[in-house]
C-alpha cells in the first residue's frame, strides 16, 4: 500500500460508479463525480435509502462519515438528505448518496414530514437522526429513540432552528416542566449517580447518569449538548470570511484543524491552486496543535491516574509549545493561521529556527518524561485494561482518530484522504516494505483498546508530529505569496464541497453550500470527531469502577463544544 | 525575544524542573508577550479625520465591536474590548487607526470600561509598567489569604478552559497565590463563568450561582463571557455572562492569556471589603 499516490484514485472512483450503478440499478436516478473524490448518488425516492446505505456501507467497505439534512425548499428542492461514506486504508474516495424529501409529502399521514432510519443496522447514524428531527423537524421513521439530543427538554417540539424559516434572533419562550427520560436501570442494589452539567474540575459542561451496582457502572447514559450555540446557524448569516473566524472556535483547541477543513471546502470549490508554501505552513500548524493537545491530555490522564509529577512535568511542554503557538502565529492557541485561500502568516528564517530548536529540545525532554511514566507500576496500573473499546464496538460506532487507532483500526484522515502537505509526505515508513506493513498489521493487532493502549497512541502521535515538522521545515518552499485571492470570486450559488482534516481527536468534516450571492453560506454542517466518538465512552466504562471514570473520559479527549455546535 | 524562551528573566528561582524552563517569578510583572501577540485592539490618536474614512472597519468588524457614531453634529468611533476577539482584520483595513497591540486588555469592573472611544471618554490609560507594579503590591498584599474559585462553563468553545488549565501549571502556578480551583461551588468564593451563556445551560448556570455562598463573585471570562463574543445573542445564546447572573469583573480577550485571568481575579479579591466593608 503506497501513501499519498492519488494516481489510483480517478480509476477508484470509476470502478465505485459502475459498481454502484450495477447493483442499485433503478434505485438510482443520477450519479455523477464532484471534486476529484466524491461520488454523488442521487437516489430516486427516499423509500430507497436504507438499501442503498447498507450495500455501500457493507458490501462496499465504506464507514458513515456524516450525514447531512439541508432545507433547500428556498431553491425549489424540498429537503435534501446527504450520506456521506468514506473509503479508508488507501482509497481516497467519498460515497454520497443523495435523497429528496418533498415539503408537501403526506407519507406520515400529514403530522410530520419522515425519512427512514438506518441506525439498527448502521448504529453510527442514530444520533445523526435524531439531530435531524431536532433541527429540521423530520422524524427518522423506525428510529426507536426519538428524544430530543440537541434542543433540550425547555425547546418546544415544533421549532425547528435551521428550517430557512426560522430567524436566528427569535427568542422561544422556555418550558419548565419537561423532564428528559433517562433510560431507567432498575433491580436490588442499583442505584444512579446523576453527574454535571457543572463538573468538578475545569471542563466543559455535559451531564453523565450512571447506573451503578456497588462500585461498578452497569450503564452509563450521557446527555450533551448544554454548550449548543447555534452554530451552523449562525454560519448562515454570516459571510465567508466571518465563517472563517467562527470555524476556528467551533472547538477552541481544534482551530487550525477546523478552518482547514473549511477552507478546503471552499478552495475545492473554487478548484483554487494554494500556494504550495501555504500548504506547508498550514501542515506545520497542524502538528503543533496536535502535539500541544496530546501533552495536555497526557498530562490530564497523569493527574486523573494520581500522579501529579508526571502531569507538572508535562503541563510545562504544552507551555512551551503554546508559547511557540504565539511566538508562530500571534495566538497561544493558533487563532488567525488560516486564510481563504491559504494563510495569514509567514514563517520567516528566525522563527523555523527556532521551531526546529523547541520542538527539538521538547522531544528529548519528552521521551524521558515518558519513560519516567512507564516505569511507574502505579501508573501502568491504572491505564491497564480501563475504559475498554473493542474493536466491535470501535467498528460499529465509526470511531475515528485516537479512539479507533486504540483499538487496533487504522484509520487516519491524513493518509487516506490526503490534503494540504500531507499526500508528498511519508506519514509512516512502517507500509514502506511488506515485512514493516505486517509489523505494522500485527502491532495493530494487539492494541486492546483501553487507557493505555490511548496512552500509546497519543505519545507515538507527539513523536511523529515532531518528525513531521522538522521535515516539512526542511522542505519548505519559497513561495512568495501565501494566499490566493479570488477564491470567494469563483464560487457559484449552490455549489458544494467536503472538507476534512485530521484534527488531534480523528477526522473532522465540514460541508458547505454556497448561499445565493456567494459570499455567503447556504448550509455549513460541521462534524468533529467527538461527535462520533462520544458514543463510545458508554461502552467504554461498563464494568469499571465510578472512580475510573475521570481517567478513561479524559483518555478519549472528547470536545463539548465541537459536538454540541 | 527568542532568548526569553527557555531563561525566564527571574534568575533567583531553582531550575526546578531539570530542564531549561523555570517558573515565572511573577506572572503579572514578568509578561513575555511576543510582539506579534493579538493581546488587544487600541484606537490611535487621531482625532480630526474624517471619520467615514474607517467606514470599512467597521463592515469588517465581525464581533461589531467597532461602531461609528453620530455624537452631537460630529460622529465618533468606539471600540468595545468586550465584544472584539482579536481577528486583526480592522488593522489590515484601517492600519492609521487600529492598532493591534500585544499588552493584553486590562480586566475591568465595569463593563462600559471596556468601551474605547476616540474623543477621549474613555478610561484612563494605565502604562503596562504602572499597572504591573501596583498588582505587585496587590499580590503582596493578598498574599497568605486563600480564594476559592469555582469555574464554571457556560458554553465556551472550550479556548478559555485551555488557558484556565493553564493557570495551574508550574510555570504560572496560581496557587502560589492563595488561589485554587475547587470542585463545588458550595466552596467557592469566585465563579469563573466563560463562554455566551448558552440557552441549555441557563438552569444550570443560576443554580450554581445559587449554590455559592455569600459573598460571592462572579467573573465573566472572554469575549463570550463579557458579551456574547463571535456567539451574540442568538436564539441558542444569551448574549453575555450578566444576562444570566450579576458580573463583578470582566475579562476581555480571546482566549484572555494566563496572566489576564490572573489580573481579573486579582481585581476580584480587591472587591471583597468593597461590597462589604
Amino acid at each position: 500500500m503506497m501513501l499519498g499516490g492519488d494516481a489510483t484514485d480517478h480509476s477508484n472512483t470509476a470502478k465505485y460508479k459502475s459498481a454502484i450503478l450495477q447493483k442499485l440499478g433503478k434505485k438510482v436516478r443520477g450519479i455523477h463525480i464532484l471534486n476529484g473524490n466524491e461520488i454523488h448518488v442521487i437516489l430516486s425516492t427516499k423509500e430507497e435509502i436504507p438499501e442503498s446505505c447498507y450495500y455501500v456501507h457493507k458490501d462496499l467497505k465504506t464507514k458513515l462519515a456524516t450525514v447531512i439534512c439541508s432545507d433547500e425548499r428556498l431553491a425549489g428542492r424540498g429537503f435534501m438528505l446527504r450520506y456521506v461514506f468514506a473509503k479508508e486504508n488507501g482509497e481516497d474516495v467519498f460515497i454520497i448518496l443523495t435523497a429528496r424529501i418533498k415539503e408537501n409529502d403526506d407519507s406520515a399521514g400529514g403530522r410530520h414530514l419522515t425519512f427512514p432510519s438506518i441506525a439498527l443496522h448502521i448504529p453510527s447514524a442514530a444520533l445523526y437522526e435524531r439531530e435531524i428531527k431536532d433541527m429540521f423537524g423530520i422524524w427518522p421513521d423506525g428510529n426507536p429513540d426519538t428524544r430530543p439530543l440537541v434542543l433540550h427538554e425547555q425547546w418546544p417540539e415544533d421549532v425547528h432552528p435551521l428550517r430557512k424559516d426560522f430567524d436566528i434572533n427569535s427568542k422561544i419562550p422556555r418550558i419548565y416542566n419537561r423532564e428528559y427520560p433517562f433510560t431507567k436501570v432498575e433491580g436490588e442494589g442499583v442505584c444512579e449517580i446523576p453527574v454535571g452539567p457543572v463538573h468538578a474540575g475545569i471542563i466543559e459542561p455535559g451531564h453523565f447518569r450512571f447506573s451503578v451496582l456497588g462500585e461498578n457502572i452497569i450503564n452509563l447514559e450521557t446527555r450533551l449538548f448544554y454548550t449548543h450555540k447555534g452554530t451552523e446557524k449562525l454560519a448562515e448569516s454570516m459571510n465567508l470570511d466571518q465563517v472563517l473566524l467562527l470555524s476556528e472556535r467551533i472547538s477552541g483547541d481544534e482551530a487550525v484543524a477546523n478552518s482547514m477543513a473549511y477552507c478546503q471546502a471552499l478552495e475545492r470549490i473554487a478548484r483554487a491552486n494554494v500556494p504550495k508554501r501555504a500548504l506547508q505552513i498550514r501542515t506545520i500548524c497542524a502538528e503543533m496543535e496536535r502535539i500541544y493537545n496530546h501533552l495536555g491530555t497526557l498530562a490530564g490522564m497523569s493527574t486523573d491516574v494520581g500522579f501529579a509529577y508526571g502531569a507538572s512535568r508535562l503541563n510545562i511542554l504544552k507551555e512551551r509549545m503554546m508559547q511557540l503557538n504565539e511566538y508562530v502565529s500571534g495566538s497561544r492557541l493558533l487563532f488567525g493561521v488560516n486564510r481563504i485561500g491559504g494563510v495569514g502568516i509567514d514563517l520567516m528564517d528566525d522563527k523555523l529556527k527556532h521551531v526546529v530548536n523547541t520542538t527539538n529540545l521538547l522531544s528529548e525532554d519528552f521521551q524521558r518524561v515518558i519513560s519516567m511514566l512507564k516505569d511507574k507500576s502505579s501508573v501502568m496500573d491504572r491505564m491497564r485494561n480501563t475504559g475498554i473499546i473493542t474493536r466491535r464496538v470501535a467498528a460499529d460506532l465509526g470511531l475515528v482518530g485516537v479512539a479507533a487507532r486504540c483499538a487496533g483500526i487504522d484509520a487516519d484522515t491524513r493518509r487516506d484522504h490526503p490534503y494540504a502537505e500531507y499526500d508528498s509526505l511519508r506519514l509512516d515508513m512502517r507500509h514502506d516494505t511488506p515485512q514493516h506493513l505486517m509489523e505494522y498489521e500485527i502491532e495493530m493487532q494487539k492494541m486492546k483498546g483501553d487507557a493505555l493502549s490511548r496512552f500509546e497512541v497519543r505519545v507515538e502521535d507527539v513523536v511523529n508530529s515532531i518528525s513531521i515538522v522538522n521535515e516539512v521545515i526542511t522542505n519548505l518552499h519559497s513561495d512568495n505569496v501565501l494566499v490566493v485571492a479570488d477564491v470567494v470570486d469563483r464560487l457559484e450559488p449552490y455549489s458544494h464541497a467536503l472538507g476534512y482534516a485530521e484534527s488531534h481527536r480523528g477526522q473532522t468534516i465540514h460541508w458547505v453550500m454556497i448561499g445565493e450571492d456567494c459570499n455567503s453560506l447556504s448550509r455549513y454542517k460541521i462534524r468533529t470527531a467527538s461527535f462520533v466518538n462520544w458514543p463510545a465512552i458508554e461502552q467504554a466504562v461498563l464494568n469499571d469502577i465510578v472512580p475510573d471514570f475521570p481517567l478513561v473520559n479524559k483518555s478519549l479527549d472528547l470536545s463539548y463544544s465541537g459536538n454540541d455546535l | 525575544m527568542i532568548g526569553k524562551i527557555g531563561k525566564r528573566a527571574n534568575s533567583g528561582s531553582a531550575d526546578i524542573v531539570g530542564n531549561s524552563i523555570e517558573t515565572v517569578g511573577d506572572p503579572i510583572k514578568d509578561i513575555h508577550a511576543f510582539p506579534n501577540y493579538r493581546g488587544r485592539v487600541s484606537l490611535a490618536e487621531k482625532a480630526g479625520l474624517p471619520l467615514e474614512n474607517y467606514e470599512a472597519a467597521e463592515e469588517i468588524c465581525a464581533s461589531g465591536a467597532i461602531k461609528i457614531q453620530a455624537c452631537g453634529d460630529k460622529e465618533k468611533i468606539t471600540l468595545d474590548m468586550g465584544k472584539c476577539f482579536l481577528c486583526g482584520r480592522c488593522q489590515e483595513v484601517a492600519p492609521d487607526l487600529l492598532r493591534v497591540e500585544s499588552a493584553f486588555a486590562i480586566p475591568v469592573r465595569k463593563r462600559e470600561e471596556l468601551i474605547e472611544s476616540l474623543d477621549g471618554i474613555a478610561p484612563a490609560e494605565e502604562s503596562f509598567e504602572k499597572m504591573g507594579k501596583e498588582l505587585k503590591e496587590k499580590v503582596g498584599k493578598i498574599l497568605g489569604r486563600s480564594l476559592a474559585v469555582r469555574e464554571v462553563d457556560a458554553g465556551s468553545c472550550n479556548g478559555c478552559e485551555v488557558e484556565i488549565t493553564a493557570l495551574n501549571n508550574p510555570v504560572y502556578d496560581i496557587e502560589r497565590f492563595g488561589i485554587h480551583f475547587v470542585a463545588s461551588p458550595r466552596h467557592a468564593d469566585v465563579l469563573l463563568v466563560t463562554g455566551p451563556a448558552s440557552r441549555n445551560m441557563e438552569v444550570a448556570l443560576k443554580r450554581t450561582y445559587e449554590a455559592t455562598p455569600d459573598p460571592k463573585i462572579v467573573v465573566a471570562v472572554g469575549a463570550c463571557g463579557c458579551s456574547g463574543g463571535i456567539f451574540g445573542d442568538t436564539y441558542a445564546t444569551t448574549g453575555g455572562i450578566d444576562k444570566m447572573v450579576p458580573v463583578d469583573v470582566y475579562i476581555p480577550g480571546c482566549p484572555p492569556r494566563p496572566e489576564a485571568i490572573l489580573y481579573g481575579l486579582l481585581l476580584a479579591v480587591d472587591r471583597i471589603p468593597e461590597k462589604h466593608g
